[in-house]
């Protein structure tokens, strides 16, 4: 089980220059999240969200604001946190276990230790026997999962993903989305995913944040207090997914069928 | 599966003041890098030749190429040679060029002349275009016909090859939608199939060019008595450098010259084509 | 035989007509006296000289030689443009100064150079491997260049997203992505050495090699020599170019079938 992090994100703001004008793309966002959490955040395109993550990651250098794991200021990348972005990005030249391997190129472990976290990590994701395959052998899916793979394999605090299953069909999306849960329930860390599609950030998160574009902004934090796994097919699922999608509705939401209040509601009038 | 809209109208983007300035800054360093090594390269040259580090035979000083040149142009003799050589590299790229054209045209549209002929193609292809200028010197002598041959042919090789290549690798999936149109065999041709290739064969014209004119020199340089290539062959024997590094010049010059004019050329009839593919 | 091995026994009857038939004629021309022309001479000749100058050992004398210029000429210039190209491509800065430059050179068509190295360095062995190593060096330099320039953003990230250093991300990353344009260069030095070999020998005419054959058959009229030299030219050079096509699909295997998606 990996250490999970506590993740600290206060009053982050940062801008882009496009042709010598200043751009806004995260106002003032602030953020706390607990060991272990898993919060799904949602936004239209150009909402900030991806940039938010790779604030995180530490791929992107230059804010205002604080971001803090465990209490330590977050400068440049590290091993402590991991990613897996929307296209797999698998290194072609190597096979998947090389490519899992990556992640621990680094790490300070004996090479037995390595190769058995390896393997771990390939099973973990369903593709035990596929170790030695090159990406150009692997359908979308699978790649995405060696992804996953890679990004766990040395343990890292906190999870990031950016839109994973953007470019999957629509059946290996939901499938990916089941072996997500279930591979962080498994290993225990803080995770946090963007994406646009709001059944998939209700399925997965325990809280949803919905943020709002140009400039980038929180707009409201919505709670996931459902049991794992989630029924996409049952009423409170579906209504946490309304209050969701009503954020970006034009129209008010539809109101349900109020339950009757009082008897005299439901008395013949005669 | 939901997704969401977007339901914000996107806002312009502000509108972009003075973008030429940062633009010209970038471009303006680069061009001022680019000439510290030539001139540090200039600069000991000349010293070179000042101090004699080795003979003025071996290594006339850059002042007297520059005079040289001078001479060379006022007198009609560079004019001249360079018209000749361009004259001859020219004819033979059109006659290699047309018939590599034809060639492969007729082996990317049928398949059974390509049966017949692209392995004997191959073969020949096989030898470099300098491999087969003694077999024609001993059939046709040291005359014009010599050059013209041998440009021709290392021209016809590249322009023929991505040609039929580029014929052949045309997407099934436009010749489909033109079949789903009904096109005639000629609309297909026509609108379909050489558009589809013409990159393609536009990159073995470009590659037939230079090699016509790599051929050019080197004929020129063995078996001629004018042109530039004889300049260069006619000013070492004499150890006239500084008539030898003027040729060079005008030699780097002219295959610059010709390369970017297809370059121009490519950028206009594919102007549909954008970077990155 | 099934209907695929039948197009492809038809296909290989109909690759061998044109030379078949040109043989035949060739063959013919002789066996009935069509032409009295000095410089036509039988198939059986050019065999024979094939057999006597390889048994005397001159044949294959001519053919080491050009190979060891050739090969060492090319493995210099591509060691150079290797080495240059990395600069380049990793540092903005040398691009900037050097790039221009280089460019411009490059212009220069190969053979001008050979009157210049034969002023400089006479006419022996290493003055052709000089002439060599510049026709080896531009492709690989240039493509060597172009590789590295072209390595995907998206996977750099992804060796700084596991903190690689410098060196871990040149050797695991940068390098190992520009393999196929890298090789690309390499395919084309081989092709550009074998050819500046023969010009070399034609142009700085000590020593041997097939050049030399080439060019001795023609200032004596002895058309068997000159035809055998043209076999051998074009022998050697489709078999450069398929070693390297060869070892090209080996190192390149993990490319599979489609381009590059990462």
């Amino acid at each position: 089980m990996a250490h999970a992090g506590t993740l600290e994100i206060n009053n982050l703001s940062k801008q882009f220059r496009v042709k010598g004008q200043s751009l806004d793309v995260l106002d003032n966002i602030s953020l706390s999240i607990k060991p272990g959490e898993f919060i799904s955040i949602v936004g239209a395109s150009g909402c900030g969200k991806s940039t938010l993550l790779r604030l995180v990651i530490g791929l992107e250098n230059d804010y205002q604001g604080e971001i803090l794991l465990d209490g330590k200021r977050v400068v440049g990348t590290s091993l402590e946190r991991g990613i897996v972005f929307q296209e797999h990005r698998l290194f072609p030249w190597l096979t998947v276990a090389q490519n899992v391997s990556l992640g621990l190129l680094n790490a300070d472990l004996p090479e037995r230790e390595k190769d058995r976290s390896v393997q771990e990590h390939i099973e973990l994701v369903g593709l035990k026997g596929f170790e030695g395959a090159y990406p150009y052998q692997l359908s979308g899916g699978m790649s995405q999962r060696v992804a996953i793979a890679r990004a766990l394999v040395n343990r890292p605090e906190v999870l990031l993903l950016d839109e994973p299953f953007g470019a999957l069909d629509a059946l290996t999306r939901n499938h990916l989305q089941q072996e997500l849960q279930r591979i962080w329930e498994q290993e225990g860390i803080t995770a946090i995913l963007v994406t646009h599609d709001v059944d998939e950030a209700v399925y997965l998160g325990d809280r949803v944040v919905i943020m709002e574009p140009r400039p980038g902004r929180i707009k409201r934090t919505v709670d996931v207090p459902l049991p794992r796994p989630r029924d996409r097919g049952s009423y409170a699922f579906a209504a946490i997914k309304d209050d969701v999608l009503a954020e970006f509705a034009d129209t008010p939401p539809v109101a349900l069928v109020t339950p009757p209040q009082t008897v005299s509601d439901w008395q013949f009038a005669w | 599966m939901t997704t969401l809209i977007a339901n914000h109208v996107p806002a312009a983007l502000p509108a972009v003041r003075r973008p030429r300035l940062r633009w010209n800054h970038d471009a303006l360093r680069r061009f001022a890098l680019s000439w510290p090594l030539p001139l540090a390269v200039l600069l000991l040259w000349s010293l070179a030749a000042r101090f004699e580090w080795l003979p003025p035979q071996i290594l006339p000083p850059p002042s007297m190429v520059a005079a040289t040149f001078i001479d060379l142009m006022a007198s009609g003799e560079l004019p001249d040679n360079l018209w000749i050589s361009l004259w001859r590299v020219l004819a033979g790229f059109a006659a290699g060029a047309a018939g590599g054209l034809a060639l492969g045209v007729l082996m990317g549209l049928s398949p059974t002349a390509k049966d017949y002929l692209y392995p004997s193609f191959r073969a020949i292809a096989q030898v470099p275009s300098i491999g087969w200028l003694p077999l024609l010197m001993m059939l046709v002598g040291i005359g014009e016909a010599l050059k013209i041959i041998l440009i021709a042919k290392a021209a016809f090789v590249p322009v023929a090859l991505n040609t039929y290549k580029g014929l052949e690798n045309v997407s099934t999936r436009f010749i489909e939608v033109a079949r789903v149109y009904r096109f005639t065999r000629w609309q297909l041709l026509t609108k379909v199939v050489w558009p589809a290739a013409f990159p393609q064969v536009w990159n073995g014209i470009r590659y037939g060019l230079t090699h016509a004119w790599l051929a050019l020199v080197a004929v020129e340089l063995l078996a001629s008595s004018e042109g530039l290539g004889f300049m260069i062959v006619y000013g070492r024997q004499l150890y006239q450098l500084d008539v030898v590094l003027a040729a060079v010049v005008v030699v780097g010059a002219v295959g610059f010259a010709l390369d970017k004019v297809l370059a121009l050329i490519e950028n206009h009839l594919l102007r549909w084509r954008r970077d990155g593919f | 035989m099934t209907a695929s091995n039948n197009a492809d026994l038809r296909r290989l009857l109909r690759g061998v007509t044109l030379p078949a038939l040109l043989l035949a004629w060739w063959w013919a021309a002789f066996r009935f006296g069509w032409t009295e022309a000095v410089l036509v001479v039988p198939i059986e000749k050019v065999w024979d000289t094939a057999v006597r100058m390889s048994s005397t050992g001159v044949l294959w004398q001519s053919l080491g030689a050009s190979l060891a210029r050739d090969l060492a000429g090319f493995a210099l210039g591509s060691l150079a443009g290797f080495a240059l190209g990395i600069a380049l491509g990793l540092s903005r800065l040398l691009e900037n100064l050097v790039g221009p430059t280089l460019h411009t050179i490059k212009q220069i068509s190969l053979f001008a150079w050979i009157p210049l190295i034969s002023v400089w360095f006479g006419l022996g062995d290493t003055a052709k491997v000089i002439f060599l190593s510049l026709a080896a060096f531009f492709p690989v330099a240039l493509n060597t260049f172009e590789g590295i320039r072209s390595v995907p953003r998206e996977l750099i990230e992804v060796g700084r997203v596991f903190a690689l250093s410098p060196g871990q991300m040149l050797r695991r990353v940068v390098l190992p992505a520009a393999l196929p344009s890298i090789f690309n260069g390499v395919h084309l030095a081989l092709i550009y050495a074998w050819l500046a070999t023969l010009g070399a020998e034609y142009l700085l005419t000590s020593g041997i090699g097939i050049g030399n054959l080439l060019t001795d058959g023609r200032e004596h009229l002895w058309m068997d020599q000159v035809l055998l030299g043209i076999v051998m030219v074009g022998l050697v050079g489709f078999g450069l170019n398929l070693a390297a096509t060869r070892i090209e699909t080996r190192l390149l295997r993990w490319r599979g079938n489609s381009t590059g998606q990462y």
